[in-house]
């Protein structure tokens, strides 16, 4: 693997993890999901992108804001899914500096053309543009429609989590076919 | 208290994806192309462990249930968005916000990359509002209406189904077995 440029390294080394640790983290996971159906509602994420959208929008463009539908729809900022999004920023930042684990890699390549920290950032890029508009469209992410969705045996978490497995492993075929082993 | 409920669990929600790699691109990808199946795997536990606790609980005391509505289209085609972008960045907008807080610059692109994703849908929504996401709208309709089942029977069935899956398929398929 060539590097082009060496301001930011790009790792291509695979993240390991113990076996089975997985599945505990999973049934703690199950039993968080279960505690926030219980406690105040369905976890989620991606609505929380145009609610951040709306609250830059109303003070900047007040007139406007007020005349989109979606900004109407999607309402204010102060709503529980923000506050778990402030939280995924706290728990996120705690986990990676509390282990022994090295810390994370500012850019991870996973492509074969991303030869360049440049050309990562661009798919890192297009990627985001692509799942808040199939977020916002569906109605929910992987969080809100397939982990909270399924979970509350939802039909459209079912129909949204096999567009995305269905979609997503086309695609990685599409832009990467895969090589003997890798 | 429910803003400060919400918060708990976001904390522990990112300690968790930070933990088990899903803010990692690269375990995305090896799931995506079939070669490492931990996220997927960790998904469909937490998925099997949370359907039979919250139809349990609800037997006892009132859950805070909130069913999406199934618009088959809008569902379908966003999901297929969503699956080629997630193939691309190797994010999805939570993980993506775990990730920028573990000091993943790629993960700080794809945020804002989801704020504009989310501009442009936010400045189109009501031109496709009708054609994506009204037809086709089957409600909030669950596998149990569409079994015509005990929705705690159904719970019990997917968890079996989801555990089974986990259980046969090998986690890294480029080691022999396990």
């Amino acid at each position: 693997m060539t590097h082009a440029s060496t301001s930011v390294p790009i790792t291509t080394e695979r993240t390991a993890l113990n076996p089975q640790r997985w599945a505990l983290l999973g049934v703690l996971f199950g039993l968080l999901s279960a505690a926030a159906i219980a406690l105040y509602g369905p976890i989620g994420v991606s609505g929380t992108y145009p609610r951040f959208i709306g609250s830059i929008l109303r003070r900047v463009a007040p007139a406007y804001a007020a005349s989109n539908p979606y900004l109407v729809k999607m309402g204010s900022l102060i709503t529980p899914e923000t506050m778990l999004v402030v939280g995924l920023l706290i728990g996120g930042f705690l986990a990676a500096r509390l282990g022994r684990a090295p810390s994370a890699p500012a850019a991870e390549a996973v492509h074969a053309f991303e030869t360049t920290p440049g050309r990562r950032y661009l798919t890192a890029f297009l990627g985001g543009v692509l799942i808040l508009f199939g977020a916002r469209l569906a109605g929910g992410c992987t969080s809100g429609h397939i982990i909270s969705g399924i979970t509350q045996l939802s039909v459209s978490g079912i129909l949204f989590g096999a567009a995305v497995f269905g979609g997503g492993i086309l695609t990685a075929r599409l832009i990467n076919p895969v090589r003997g082993g890798r | 208290m429910t803003l400060i409920y919400a918060l708990l669990v976001g904390i522990v929600m990112g300690g968790l994806i930070q933990r088990v790699g899903a803010s990692s691109p690269r375990m995305i990808l090896a799931s995506l192309r079939l070669q490492n199946l931990t996220i997927i795997k960790f998904m469909a536990t937490t998925i099997a462990v949370g359907a039979v606790l919250v139809y349990l609980l609800s037997l006892w005391i009132p859950m805070h249930f909130d069913i999406k509505p199934t618009y088959v289209v809008g569902v379908g085609v966003g999901g297929l968005i969503f699956g080629a972008g997630f193939a691309l960045a190797g994010y999805c907008p939570g993980t993506c916000v775990v990730g920028a807080a573990e000091g993943r610059r790629d993960a700080m692109v794809a945020l804002l990359g989801g704020v504009v994703g989310a501009l442009v849908f936010t400045l189109v929504y009501t031109g496709i509002e009708s054609w994506l996401i009204k037809p086709l709208n089957f409600g909030k309709i669950t596998l149990a209406d569409l079994f015509h089942l005990p929705a705690m029977v159904v719970a019990v069935g997917l968890a079996a189904v989801f555990l089974t899956g986990v259980s046969l398929l090998p986690t890294d398929r480029t080691k022999p077995a396990g």
